[in-house]
């Protein structure tokens, strides 16, 4: 909300002399900091963000009393000459019940043309808004900013007989003031004369009777809304008011009927108008309640001992009724304050004009058991610092994707449709994701395009899977990519390109020094990054993605159980083999260990793959290693060439033959 | 020997022998001269011992010497060099083997955590120490987790689908607006009486954590705005709590996480969940409170909301609000982010190019 410091000063004179900055600094400490300072010649204006439970600081009146009350000063007095209420000359109907139960009017003859004074169009300008030129419109406006209750002024020559204040027709129109034309439902309040719709209740009037230079005869309306209707009706509308904001957060009752007269005094100065009659019906609803503020709670919400007297004072200064009750006080606060209903907000008000400066800070005292960190959760802390350490760098992704290029990371059964948005930002976002990997790839691609030359990410998040009848499931997931190229940047590594196949066994390595097991890394789901238009030729590198849960958790003992290690020498021995290109490994080194099961066989490997053309067509070459160690003896030549004859038979029983 | 007693041919060599001597790079091309000169056929040494049988009996004994020592003098210069080859040979075999330790070495890959996941872990590590664990709930939740059980009214336009996402599966579950329901689904779980007529709550004496997560909001993206973004909540509830805790528990967070100079600020504000409600602000990290675009000119950026948790919240939940009192904030991680690194874009935290990702990020 804009607010122009010397239309301020005019509410507080006490603020005469404040620097802005200084306003700014209470303000803030009032609750409503200060977003922005605006200076043009004499006038400054700050932008003041006003909570949205403060309805009733809607306005330069409305921060001036709650400065007034800070300070302990006096507000300038309303200039208001109250008029005389009369005969109506006009049936006004209030048919909405508790949405409007009060309306006040007022019809005058407008004298001259008359004009907005000078003053009050630059103030108006100051509140962005430029003045129209027609002071029924301009002395409406002036009142909403610096008053903060929204008025309406309709020209009364075009209104058609009685005025009624009822839910709509569903289906009735109306054009408003903006030109736009509206269709309304029963949930909407309108203001309707015998033609129909006049005006949207507390958002804008119609522009079939709206004032223009040629009104001779105005009728004026100040009423009360009930503020969740007006909410209701500017959300469904998307129309957002001044009037809309105000009567939406709740305006005082209370000043409906001086609101109007300021209007009527302001048409009277400002263009000569003469009343004719002004009068109200219905009856102001009640807003606030008496509430009960006991010195125990004040005391423990303010963590000090409140002096009572000034807790009293405070509370009186902001308008309450206040009286003594024993152990606490009965406070009835003022019309314009229906958001204090409970012991708590008028704690809140105690220490909000004491200032929260005065609070004291402590730590409270640890008076429950301290919980431990969830196994889940450090898992996925430890999991993201290894990777890190491995060389990984971890990515954030929105986690939103294209249903259409998302058809990977389905589970069994997983309904993509459970998992759509009703209200996306565009379809490329509409999909909630089921794998990370989409994501992972996505980002590995950008950076290679952008001249990486080795790609090294992970994410940890939460993927979906919806399946009919059951909740959304999220499941935490790891997402881990490699590609490019990596090695040849030093005289030691020699470069490798990842897209080879051979480059999944990079990223398996990873996974293995995460502690998992080969059967579990059969199951993962793993992608090879595809080539792309405009890009590399061939695919470019690997991915892999797995639920955390089948990462194992690093916990029971924190050193866990001795075990004994032999202290006898190891025997090394290489098998070096003549293998069919199709033999998988898995099956050749499990039968070979079959074979040795008896044997104090420690450690089997492949520790190389040789393929060429010198070698038998349809044949590659392995070099197993093998290693013997015992528990109790050394071990002796002749027992190993015996072990080394029952490896190579088990190799002979899958069609290997020994290397020559 | 005089010279021109000498055959001209060995006369030449001799004459050249310190030149081919040090034209003999290594000691393959030593040992053929040697053999030339010395080598027991064919060799210079050789022709003059012909040459020695040939001569008068009394000219033997005095040409005899003379040859010798000619062939001496060679000798000792063919092994002069010999030596010297070897010693070069061994230096360039030392060499060989040597390696330059300036050579680039192979640098084990840096990795690094997220700049975002840092400023978490460090907001659970600083609560660590007052007794805060961490809880979690789902990114899709229910009306009644994210709104209902935060008392904000039904009408709240937060709820409405141009602010929040709704998912399609069931009716009313959306992404969570915020970590808050967090709080709620934590409030319910305390709250609830197991057979014994006890609740957890009863049982521990207080709860107190921190939520942190990701969140979404219907807002495109921009250099301010994502529609995925991340909080971190944090909650007590105990008995005697307020605004005092609030207010130290704060100043001890904001000072471990920016420093024992940060100047904060707490002041009053308003949130449906709490009352009364605060927020703190920091000084412009930017222009330290002169005034800047960061700041608007105010000189403070606003860091996060907080207050007691108002009576309802915990009513809701079951929880008797005359027994029990407690507190609660939240802070926006990204906005944090940007701040404190200067930032310009919150795209940058999203769109993962491994240079931002590398310098930005970390290890811990």
């Amino acid at each position: 909300m804009l607010i122009e410091i010397n239309a301020l000063r005019n509410e507080l004179p006490a603020l005469t002399g404040t620097a802005p900055a200084a306003l700014s600094e209470l303000l803030a400490g009032l609750g409503f900091p200060v977003d922005g300072v605006e200076t043009s010649g004499a006038s400054t204006v700050l932008e003041v963000d006003v909570t949205a439970n403060r309805g009733d600081a809607q306005s330069h009146r409305g921060l001036a009393r709650d400065l007034a009350a800070k300070l302990g000063a006096d507000l300038s007095p309303v200039p208001v000459r109250p008029l005389a209420e009369g005969e109506p000359l006009v049936p006004i109907l209030l048919e909405a019940g508790a949405a409007a139960p009060f309306y006040s009017t007022a019809v005058l003859d407008l004298g001259a043309e008359g004009s907005t004074p000078e003053q009050v169009r630059s103030f108006l300008a100051a509140m962005g808004s430029a003045a129209k030129g027609l002071p029924a419109v301009d002395a409406s406006n002036e009142l909403l900013h610096r008053y903060g209750h929204p008025t309406h002024a309709f020209d009364a020559d075009l209104v058609q007989g009685g005025i009624t204040v009822r839910w709509a027709r569903d289906g009735e129109t109306m054009v408003t003031l903006d030109g736009v034309e509206r269709r309304f439902t029963s949930k909407d309040l309108l203001i309707t004369d015998d033609s129909g719709p006049i005006g949207m209740a507390g958002l804008m009037g119609g522009d079939g009777t709206k004032v223009s230079a040629g009104t001779r005869r105005v009728l004026l309306e100040s009423a009360w809304f009930e503020p969740r209707t007006i909410r209701a009706m500017a959300h469904r509308h998307g129309l957002h008011t001044d009037a809309s904001l105000r009567f939406g957060r709740g305006a005082d009752p209370g000043f409906a009927k001086v609101a109007r007269d300021l209007l009527a005094q302001r048409l009277h100065d400002w263009a000569g108008a003469r009343l004719q009659s002004a009068w109200s019906v219905g009856s102001l609803p009640a807003v606030t309640a008496t509430v009960t503020l006991p010195w125990v709670l004040l005391d423990r919400v303010a963590g000090y001992k409140v002096e009572h007297a000034e807790a009293e004072a405070f509370l009186r200064r902001l308008g309450c009724s206040v009286a003594e009750r024993g152990t606490g006080l009965a406070v009835r606060p003022p019309t314009w304050r229906h958001d204090l209903t409970i012991p708590d907000d008028l704690a809140e008000e105690v220490l909000r004009l004491k200032g929260y400066e005065a609070i004291p800070a402590a730590l409270p005292p640890l008076d429950a058991d301290p919980v431990p960190l969830a196994p889940d959760y450090l898992k996925r802390r430890k999991l993201a610092s290894r990777l890190a350490n491995l060389g990984f760098l971890q990515t954030v992704t929105l986690g939103f994707v294209d249903p259409n290029e998302a058809k990977e990371g389905h589970g069994p059964g997983d309904s993509q449709d459970l998992r759509t948005l009703c209200n996306p930002l565009g379809e490329d976002y509409s999909l909630m994701r089921g794998t990370l990997l989409r994501d992972l790839g996505r980002v590995a691609r950008m950076n290679l395009e952008r001249g990486a030359r080795e790609v090294r990410l992970f994410e940890i998040a939460p993927v979906f899977e919806a399946h009919p009848g059951q909740p959304l499931r999220e499941t935490w997931t790891l997402g881990l990519v490699w590609a490019g190229e990596s090695g040849g940047e030093d005289p030691l590594v020699p470069p490798r390109k990842l897209g080879e196949p051979e480059g999944q066994s990079f990223l398996i390595g990873i996974l293995h020094a995460l502690g998992i097991g080969e059967a579990a890394i059969r199951g993962f789901k793993r992608w090879q990054l595809p080539p792309w238009e405009g890009g590399a030729k061939e695919p470019t590198g690997w991915q892999f993605e797995l639920p955390l849960a089948e990462i194992p958790l690093e916990t029971g003992r924190i050193i866990p159980r001795f075990t004994p290690f032999s202290r006898f020498p190891v025997v090394e021995r290489d098998l070096s083999l003549l293998v069919d290109l199709g033999q998988g490994y898995g099956p050749l080194r499990e039968a070979v260990a079959a074979a040795l099961a008896a044997t104090p066989l420690q450690d089997l490997r492949c520790v190389d793959v040789f393929r060429h053309k010198n070698l038998p067509q349809g044949r590659q070459a392995w070099l197993l290693r093998l290693r013997f160690q015992a528990a109790d003896r050394t071990l002796t030549g002749e027992e190993v060439d015996g072990w080394m004859e029952l490896a190579l038979a088990a190799a002979k029983s899958l069609g290997c033959e020994l290397r020559g | 020997m005089e010279l021109s007693l000498l055959p001209p041919d060995v006369a030449d060599a001799h004459r050249d022998f310190p030149a081919a001597l040090a034209a003999c790079s290594d000691l393959d091309a030593l040992m053929r001269l040697k053999g030339a000169f010395v080598g027991r056929e064919a060799s210079h040494a050789s022709r003059l011992m012909e040459l020695l049988k040939a001569a008068p009996k009394e000219a033997k004994r005095e040409l005899g010497a003379a040859i010798n020592a000619l062939k001496n003098q060679w000798e000792e210069a063919l092994k002069a060099r010999q030596a010297e080859l070897e010693q070069a040979r061994q230096r360039l075999a030392a060499l060989a083997n040597a390696w330059d330790p300036e050579l680039p070495p192979p640098v084990p890959p840096q990795g690094a955590l997220h700049p975002l996941t840092r400023l978490m872990d460090r907001m659970v590590d600083v609560f660590r120490p007052l007794g805060y664990h961490v809880e979690e709930g789902p990114e899709a939740e229910t009306e009644s987790h994210n709104f209902d059980g935060l008392n904000i009214p039904q009408d709240h336009p937060a709820r409405g689908s141009a602010d929040t996402f709704y998912l399609k599966g069931e009716e009313g579950l959306l992404l969570r607006t915020h970590t808050s329901p967090v709080q709620v689904r934590v409030l319910r779980r305390i709250g609830q009486r197991g057979p014994d007529g006890v609740s957890e709550l009863e049982r521990a004496g207080g709860i107190r954590f921190l939520a942190p997560g990701r969140v979404y909001r219907k807002d495109e993206i921009d250099p301010t705005h994502s529609p995925m973004f991340h909080q971190v909540e944090g909650m007590i509830v105990g008995k005697g709590i307020g605004m005092h805790h609030l207010k130290g528990t704060l100043a001890y967070a904001m000072k471990a996480l920016f420093g024992p100079g940060a100047e904060v600020r707490f002041r009053p504000s308003y949130f449906p969940f709490v009352e009364p409600g605060a927020e703190m602000d920091v000084r412009c990290p930017l222009c330290g409170g002169s005034g800047c675009r960061v700041c608007k000119g105010s000189g403070w950026v606003e860091l996060l909301g907080a207050g007691l948790l108002h009576p309802n919240i915990l009513t809701m939940a079951g929880i008797d609000p005359e027994v029990w009192s407690g507190f609660a904030f939240g802070m926006g991680v990204e906005r944090t982010a940007m701040m404190v690194s200067q930032t310009p874009d919150l795209r940058l935290f999203f769109e993962n190019d491994q240079r931002f990702l590398r310098t930005m990020g970390g290890l811990d």
